[in-house]
């Protein structure tokens, strides 16, 4: 069937009718089997996919709600992306993982920082199809990113780049790198950082998929050896990239979150569905702990929900996005652990796992595991608590008088 | 939150801020009868404020930050009792002091041939009060009793808890009188169910302020408490501890006027569910809080001088007021597993 990708132009209306169209457009869309079709599959098959389901969400104009208006399915308004995500959510449709580094993080530094010429360049390369990956983390500097190592050297009207980076998403697959490199001294530590657009395919560069833990490797590694990137590809001024770089990490928090913890509370039944397969649905220890989860995950949407409205508000806070990046990834491993815990034995053989699936899968054992990636990535667990207790709590940070022997 | 609810909030702040922690109870009846809080969710066409059960949260949470030792809560209970059933007319009464108790927690009461028999526990401050709502479960009944009827037993029973003062009532064969039965059969059996809901989120209210209140003490004891020439707060392993707390309460807080925000769109039973979800996490939320805060404060925290035991003591009487935790959470599953019963 050839599938109808007319996009809805509700704009400036009720959100309601939004909702609505959105719906019936996903009802129609959403790849039927995607699940099973991903599971035990290979990376290309995987990528394959994730090219079909972007191109329909491209042209019904749902990949760009948040880009300007001039832009196509640009210029919604952040209630309205909102809506669009839950949409999202509740459809149970693929997560567009391949791509979100280049709509959001590539898309929204090319906007608030890129010259003229550097979006006229990418975004619509973007709107095409064009994959991203980001060059921020180091074996060394991860929490950390002051500690960027990767060296930029400027030579006439290029840099030349050596070091490494690393849990780099889907790097293999990359057409374009955003690449933080040192072109100073980190003084101030967050001094001497340069924001570079690097073309994954120059000479000299290096990419190594990660074997993860559960046998995808969805992560990798990117080596750089005397790697040539024109001076033309750098992102506002030599020595700023951390301000750049700050805005990337911005420009995903928020929406994500509002999406994944609505696709939680969709994913509850998953726990009520474990129960009867393992003949424990009247387990009343069971019983309590499911109970007890419902209402985190409620608490979950609520805190996701109420956040994502302060900042359509204005009133968002310096501290406010880590309660909710910590919140879900407690909630997320709770979920996960009582999967694991019903699943019992039969959830420790190996069945294989699903590509870019979303977070609660059934096969527990797995989604066990990649609830890692939510309380390690983007800010561990342990930096979110440092930062709501020095930004929210008002406790002082510890001395930095230790020096490394 | 409302522009209304919002300046109820504001001016219970200020008039709490100048009484302490924990809230003297007889000085702040005098503020709740004076500035009508009594009246915060009676319709305007009874003479209230209108504000529904989201304005009476506001003034929960307010009154929970400080500890407040007034029985606010079973005198709402009993003027939304009053307000469903048919003596709406006793609203002015009420607003003006006169003080009618409900229970805290499920009684065990049935009701024959126009009698009402057995227990209603946790009822506050019964010694004062001239009536008490009761919900007899056997016999589908909710009625006004007064005090000093025949057969009816008041026994003070003291807590843990001194910012509430908590009695027994037995009750043997007390002849209830028709002009104050406020409901019979299924509508007696909905108003049970309103005034549960009711209970639970204002003890998920008072839980999420009392929450955020001591935690904010306990981490200004961090600022001011110094040991290795350093103060406590600097310490990562505690920091961590009270983010996790904040984010706690946070969620609580969340969750609770997320619930009510859903209010005005579900029937009874969703209702009651929502009461129940935002119950049970509050008051655990509350609970958390409250044995984490004792042990941050170290010594000082098992001193009867300092604030810490009252919050911990009033949350772990949360926890066990309307249902325990333990049933609230098996109620909720029940919910969830209603299409895997089938």
């Amino acid at each position: 069937m050839q599938p109808d990708l007319t996009p809805p132009v509700i704009r400036g209306e009720n959100p309601e009718d939004l909702r609505l169209a959105v719906r019936a457009w996903l009802a129609a869309h959403v790849p039927a089997g995607w699940r099973a079709a991903m599971t035990g599959t290979d990376q290309e098959s995987f990528v394959a996919a994730q090219r079909d389901w972007f191109a329909k969400l491209a042209a019904a104009g749902y990949a760009t709600p948040h880009w300007p208006a001039a832009w196509p399915g640009g210029g919604r308004s952040l209630a309205e992306q909102k809506i669009i995500f839950e949409e999202i959510a509740r459809a149970d449709a693929p997560r567009l993982i391949l791509y979100f580094v280049a709509l959001y993080h590539a898309a929204c530094t090319l906007m608030e920082w890129g010259t003229p010429q550097q979006q006229e360049t990418h975004l619509p390369r973007i709107l095409a199809g064009q994959i991203w990956c980001q060059g921020f983390s180091e074996p060394n500097a991860g929490s950390d990113l002051a500690s960027v190592r990767t060296r930029a050297e400027r030579r006439g009207d290029h840099y030349v780049v050596n070091g490494q980076k690393i849990w780099s998403t889907m790097a293999q697959y990359a057409d374009r790198c955003l690449l933080l490199t040192r072109t100073g001294k980190s003084d101030p530590p967050q001094g001497g950082l340069t924001y570079l657009l690097l073309d994954m395919r120059s000479k000299g560069v290096t990419v190594r998929p990660i074997a993860q833990i559960t046998g995808d490797d969805e992560f990798a590694e990117i080596f750089f050896d005397d790697v040539d990137i024109p001076l033309e590809d750098r992102v506002s001024e030599e020595g700023e990239g951390w301000a750049v770089a700050q805005s990337t990490l911005s420009s995903e928090r928020g929406l994500t979150l509002v999406e994944l913890s609505q696709r939680m509370r969709y994913a509850l039944p998953r726990i009520g569905a474990a129960m009867r397969d393992s003949g424990r649905l009247d387990d009343a220890a069971i019983r309590a702990e499911l109970g007890r989860l419902t209402s985190k995950v409620n608490a979950l949407c609520a805190l996701a929900d109420q956040y994502l409205l302060r900042r359509i508000a204005g009133e968002e806070v310096a501290g406010d996005a880590s309660i909710v990046k910590l919140t879900y990834s407690r909630v997320l491993r709770d979920f996960t652990s009582l999967g694991l815990r019903i699943g019992g034995l039969e959830a420790q053989y190996d069945r294989g796992f699903m590509r870019g699936a979303t977070q609660e899968t059934g096969n527990w054992l797995v989604d066990f595991m990649n609830s890692y990636n939510w309380s390690i990535a983007g800010g561990s667990d342990e930096i979110q608590r440092n930062i709501i207790a020095e930004r929210l709590l008002r406790m002082p940070r510890e001395p930095r008088s230790w020096q490394m022997p | 939150m409302s522009a209304e609810i919002g300046e109820l909030r504001d001016s219970a702040r200020k008039v709490l801020g100048g009484l302490g922690v924990p809230a003297d109870g007889e000085k702040i009846w005098r503020h709740i009868i004076e500035l009508g809080w009594l009246t915060v969710s009676v319709p305007e066409e009874l003479g209230g404020l209108g504000q529904s059960l989201a304005g009476a949260c506001a003034l929960y949470r307010e009154l929970g930050g400080s500890l407040a030792a007034a029985p606010f809560l079973p005198a709402m209970l009993a003027i939304d009792a009053l307000c469903h059933g048919r003596l709406g007319s006793w609203v002015e009464r009420l607003a003006a002091g006169d003080y009618i108790s409900a229970p805290l927690a499920e009684s065990e009461l049935s009701a024959a041939a126009n009698r009402l028999t057995g227990l209603a526990s946790a009822v506050p401050d019964a010694d004062k009060a001239g009536h008490v709502v009761l919900c007899a479960s056997e016999g589908d009944c909710v009625a006004l009793v007064p005090l000093g009827s025949p057969g009816v037993e008041i026994q003070r029973r003291a807590t843990w808890d001194t910012t509430r003062r908590l009695f027994d009532i037995r009750l043997d064969g007390v002849e209830l009188g028709d002009s104050l039965v406020l409901a019979r059969g299924a509508t007696a059996q909905a108003l049970c169910r309103h005034l549960s809901t009711h209970l639970d989120f204002a003890l998920a209210a008072d839980s999420v302020g009392g929450a955020i209140a001591l935690l904010d003490r306990t981490v200004e004891y961090l600022l001011t408490r110094r040991q290795f020439g350093r103060p406590l707060a600097m310490f990562q392993a505690l920091k961590h501890r009270c983010a996790d707390l904040k984010a706690l309460t946070c969620a609580a807080a969340a969750l609770l006027d997320d619930s009510l925000g859903r209010l005005d769109a579900v029937d009874d039973t969703d209702a009651a569910l929502l009461g129940l979800q935002a119950k049970s996490f509050a008051t655990s939320a509350y609970a958390r809080v409250a044995e984490e805060a004792l042990q941050l404060h170290g010594g000082i925290g098992m001193t009867a001088e300092y604030s810490c035991h009252l919050f911990l003591k009033r949350a772990l009487l949360n926890a066990q007021l309307g249902q325990s935790n333990d049933l609230c959470d098996l109620e909720i599953a029940a919910d969830a597993l209603r299409p895997c019963d089938d």
